[in-house]
């Protein structure tokens, strides 16, 4: 299971934007991130988040800076290279999904990484069974709703049995039945070892299904921490100042006093304890 | 013998190349209008080098077939029509907003509906591209290895074509509905909030132009006659 590593990382695009020398969308950020973490990146639109994340594969390459996949800079390695070990499942669906049948959507990336025979069949099974998609297996992607289409393209990269699973906004759009999907995937991924970075706008989601949390804004990392931590009262005028809110029982729980307590679990718990 | 080619190659400097340099876009015209006219210049040089029908002035024998400077010289000047064609179309693409083309298309009574298919076909093209490049972005990051080998880059490209193309058209359904929602359909005039401003100069260019343009067909069909 890799360690990836963050130097340093700035990016600038120097396409459009501010025409005096572009826009730095990431403004030098080092993050550590263990194998098997599961750490959530919020932050507004436009703070950086899906940037950074789209180095991790090698799709942008640093301004400055480095990214390191096992202490191995990506620099020297291709696109297709990191793919082996890095799957990043991307916003929109309909900028991914290409195939014909859902079938054969989730069997591109595993086929480029070269399995074949009963290894791509059981991975194909997996990877729809874990969304929910086993029946539609010949179904056209365009006739799937939008909320399937886009379980469909998380459906494609977990296919590929990365080590590092990056998800880009995966509840957005998602009814209250593909967001419990969605974390079922990261709690299985999780249980087999594996590293989950997800960018949300959702506290909720965040704070109940990640043990660590980074606050983007401007380009940098303004907080990083456990749920408990970023969400506690102290760090609520930098959230302010980022346009981020906490989630509500992390609120209610400080209003009575009961400490930081980000999830509705937690908020139980403190309540149950404060009334015991 | 290159006597036929001067009048046109000198008429493409001064109504396009001229222009795009004052424009700026020089560099993006010669390589946007190479990249839509090689392979049809090419095959137009070829054929008429090699296949020119009456050719007498042998250039070069190659077995069966034989270059002449007749066609040759009917080569070039196919070759500057289509530069001429692609130059003006490619400098009309780089240096108008399609915003503003169809606010002035409306402000000059051309109906909504006309003006709005036309702003729709000059906006899908960039669409298109740019949803085929994520798309190819997102095949790069399952694993499709397109670093270094043409070939394999375009066996990436052929799957996206369907999908992009049927993504674009849907999107465009998907903006005319919401017209359509915001009234777009309304009968009567509309009134314009805004639109490109005019100046004397480009009017008097424009004129130049209408005129330059009577002027040569004048001078073709009395060519033709006399």
């Amino acid at each position: 299971m890799p360690e990836l590593n963050l130097e340093g990382l700035v990016h600038v695009y120097r396409e459009g934007g501010v025409r005096e020398g572009g826009v730095r969308a990431v403004d030098g950020v080092d993050l550590r991130i263990g194998p098997g973490e599961r750490l959530a990146i919020i932050g507004q639109n436009g703070s950086g988040k899906s940037t950074l994340v789209r180095h991790l594969n090698g799709l942008l390459r640093p301004t400055a800076g480095r990214v390191l996949v096992d202490g191995v800079d990506a620099a020297r390695m291709t696109v297709a290279q990191l793919a082996r070990s890095i799957g990043l499942v991307f916003q929109d669906p309909d900028r991914q999904i290409f195939a014909g049948s859902v079938l054969a959507e989730v069997e591109y990336g595993p086929r480029n990484l070269g399995h074949r025979g009963q290894k791509l069949r059981s991975a194909v099974e997996t990877a729809l069974a874990a969304v929910g998609l086993e029946r539609e297996a010949r179904t056209n992607p365009y006739d799937l709703g939008a909320s399937r289409r886009k379980l469909l393209a998380l459906a494609s990269v977990l296919a590929m049995e990365t080590a590092v699973l990056v998800l880009d906004e995966p509840t957005t759009g998602q009814d209250e039945r593909g967001v419990e999907r969605v974390r079922a995937v990261i709690e299985d991924a999780h249980r087999d070892g594996r590293t989950v970075i997800a960018i949300s706008h959702d506290m909720r989601f965040v704070a109940e299904g990640f043990e660590r949390i980074v606050v983007m804004h401007a380009g940098r990392i303004v907080l990083d921490g456990s749920p408990e931590q970023v969400f506690r009262r102290d760090s609520w005028s930098t959230l302010e100042s980022t346009f981020l809110e906490p989630p509500l029982p992390a609120v209610i729980g400080e209003r009575l006093g009961l400490g930081s307590t980000p999830t509705d679990a937690s908020l139980i718990r403190a309540l149950a304890q404060s009334s015991a | 013998m290159l006597g036929g080619i001067i009048g046109p190659v000198g008429l493409v400097l001064l109504a396009v190349v001229l222009p795009a340099l004052a424009a700026g876009v020089l560099r993006g015209l010669v390589r946007t209008s190479l990249l839509l006219t090689l392979p049809i210049a090419i095959s137009a040089l070829l054929v008429n080098l090699f296949f020119f029908p009456g050719g007498q002035q042998v250039l070069l024998r190659l077995g069966p077939i034989t270059a002449t400077a007749e066609g040759l010289e009917f080569a070039l000047e196919i070759l500057v029509r289509i530069m001429a064609i692609s130059g003006a179309i490619t400098l009309f693409y780089l240096t108008t907003r399609p915003q503003d083309l169809v606010v002035d298309l409306e402000r000059r009574g051309v109906s909504a509906r006309v003006a709005f298919v036309a702003n729709a076909s000059v906006q899908t093209v960039p669409a298109m591209v740019e949803r085929a490049q994520q798309i190819a972005a997102a095949q790069r990051a399952r694993g499709l290895d397109t670093e270094g080998s043409f070939l394999r880059r375009v066996r990436g490209i052929v799957p996206i074509v369907g999908p992009v193309i049927l993504g674009s058209i849907g999107e465009v359904e998907e903006r005319t509905l919401a017209l359509e929602a915001r009234g777009f359909t309304r009968p009567g005039s509309r009134t314009l909030l805004w639109w490109p401003p005019d100046s004397s100069s480009q009017r008097i260019a424009r004129w130049g132009l209408i005129l330059a343009l009577v002027a040569i067909i004048g001078a073709r069909v009395a060519g033709r006659l006399g």
